[in-house]
């Protein structure tokens, strides 16, 4: 198994920087750390590359772009099984007033724009969420019904420190898109918990012992071995 | 019969060309029996209502058009352009990264990371492909993003500015040509051919005028494809074939005698009098790829 990490790591197995690892050549299971999968960052060109190579890579490069693109992110989760509430793909206020009723989620679907969400509890508020969000109109928003409260959370491995029904979500959320590291924005509800955002990130947001956790996990995936070695 | 979305956004209908092609995709789909209806972004909510989706605004794995497509691609409806062309034509990087692979002849690349930007790797560069070199970003469409330098402070300049947004670049030799090919493919078939003309003085076929923000283009000379040479369109599917079965538009560069791919463009432009000019059945064909 072949790790590539942008980040320092305790653990005792070899591990390629990504700048070493895009001029290589080496074929084997790849396993890509990076605490940012957006795309045209480096970490997705490490999946691409991977993937030229012909590798097993995880995350792919497909599954980067999909699950930070919000709306992509709770299509393929709401087919998968995973709790999701209704959203729009708008730029219109008017389109979401006549939809959802207050409040609601706004979620940037744009180029620029990947740093959490907006809560609107009236009409006044939507449309400055809308303009921040869609820089200036420019591109749409994704907006989701609020009907509990939001907790944000980091993913290890699809692993976190809450309770049963966020926990699953975030399980799925790891087992559908393989994202290893990212931030997860869940709405909680009564009972029940809906995923409703990912995102990066920051490399300052891991502390001592997501690094450790970290190696924890690729030392159990190295101890699997390669998913396609015969 | 089938329902066709066609997403489009408003600036799609501001250039007296680009519209009367779209209204020629409208009234071939209608004639054929199908119904045709042009999606704005408001409307995206509405993608399950149709059969098949056919993409006309700009595509990126960034851009909306990107959320409308994989939308549509995991309701199972037919769509042009699907998901995966757009991830690889979006991307250069992706796409020479497949040229490499696959043998496909092309412009010679060099790919450059953000931390090999130093004086010794900018110096083996322009050793390997000499003065000027093509400094493109992997987002580039319609000419931009796409500039020619000729030594190491404008290369670092140039570099700079794209790196904010990707952490790859791509570098290519210099090949002025008066032309380059453009040739539409579509599922593997050869749809129109067309010399898209360098203009007078430029060396790409939009350009920019000094100091205007304005875009100037060089003229489009359409001939009829079975007219086109046949080993010009052997390379463009062959470059296709690495990417899709969708709707493309290959660029290629006749360079002393050899043919090499510019690059691979999903969501190729359609102009009433440009594209379609020695070819009209190309709306008949991209309508019934879209209805079966």
């Amino acid at each position: 198994m072949l790790v590539v990490s942008n980040i320092d790591l305790t653990c005792d197995l070899p591990i390629m920087k990504p700048s070493t690892f895009l001029e290589s050549t080496i074929k084997g299971f790849t396993l890509n750390i990076n605490n940012d999968y957006r795309y045209l960052k480096t970490g997705y060109y490490v999946s691409l590359h991977a993937e030229i190579l012909g590798n097993f890579v995880i995350p792919t490069s497909e599954n980067m772009i999909d699950a930070n693109r919000n709306p992509i992110l709770l299509l393929r989760a709401s087919k998968a099984g995973i709790p999701t509430m209704p959203y729009l793909v708008t730029d219109s206020v008017k389109k979401i007033v006549t939809e959802f009723s207050f409040p609601v989620v706004v979620f940037a679907v744009n180029p620029f724009v990947y740093d959490g969400f907006k809560i609107a509890k009236n009409k006044s508020a939507l449309y400055k969420a809308m303009k921040s969000s869609g820089m200036n109109y420019k591109f749409t928003v994704c907006a989701q019904p609020l009907r509990g409260e939001m907790v944000s959370f980091k993913s290890v491995f699809g692993k976190c420190e809450l309770e049963e029904k966020v926990r699953r979500i975030s399980e799925e959320v790891y087992d559908l898109f393989g994202i290893p590291i990212c931030k997860l924005h869940v709405q909680r509800v009564e009972r029940r918990a809906y995923l409703c955002g990912l995102q990066p990130l920051k490399k300052e947001e891991l502390s001592p012992s997501d690094l450790k956790m970290i190696s924890e996990e690729i030392r159990l995936i190295s101890k699997q071995g390669d998913p396609f070695s015969v | 019969m089938s329902k066709i979305a066609c997403f489009v956004e408003k600036y799609n209908l501001s250039g007296v060309r680009e519209e009367k092609g779209l209204q020629n995709f409208k009234f071939t789909a209608e004639k054929l029996g199908h119904e045709f209806d042009f999606l704005f972004r408001e409307a995206i909510s509405e993608i399950p209502k149709y059969d098949a989706v056919f993409i006309r605004a700009t595509t990126d794995p960034l851009y909306t058009a990107y959320v409308v497509s994989k939308t549509a691609w995991e309701l199972g409806l037919k769509v042009v352009d699907d998901p995966e062309s757009i991830r690889i034509c979006g991307n250069k990087i992706h796409l020479y990264a497949l040229f490499k692979k696959y043998d496909v002849p092309h412009i010679p690349t060099i790919f450059l990371n953000k931390d090999e930007l130093h004086h010794k790797r900018l110096l083996d560069i322009f050793d390997v492909f000499g003065k000027p070199v093509v400094v493109k970003a992997p987002y580039t469409s319609f000419s931009r993003y796409v500039e020619k330098v000729a030594c190491e402070t404008s290369f670092r300049e140039v570099a700079k500015r794209f790196f904010r947004k990707s952490d790859v670049l791509a570098v290519q030799k210099f090949m002025p040509t008066a032309f380059d090919w453009r040739v539409g493919v579509l599922n593997n078939e050869v749809l129109y051919v067309c010399k898209y003309m360098i203009p007078k003085g430029r060396w790409k076929h939009g350009a920019k005028l000094r100091g205007k923000p304005t875009f100037i283009w060089g003229r489009t000379v359409t001939m009829k494809r079975e007219n086109a040479p046949a080993e010009l369109k052997e390379v463009a599917l062959k470059a296709c074939k690495v990417v899709g079965k969708g709707l493309y538009g290959v660029d290629v560069k006749e360079f002393n005698g050899n043919y090499v791919v510019v690059e691979v463009n999903d969501n190729p432009s359609i102009y009433a009098g440009y594209e379609d000019l020695r070819d009209k059945d190309l709306y008949g064909k991209i309508i019934e790829y879209l209805a079966n």
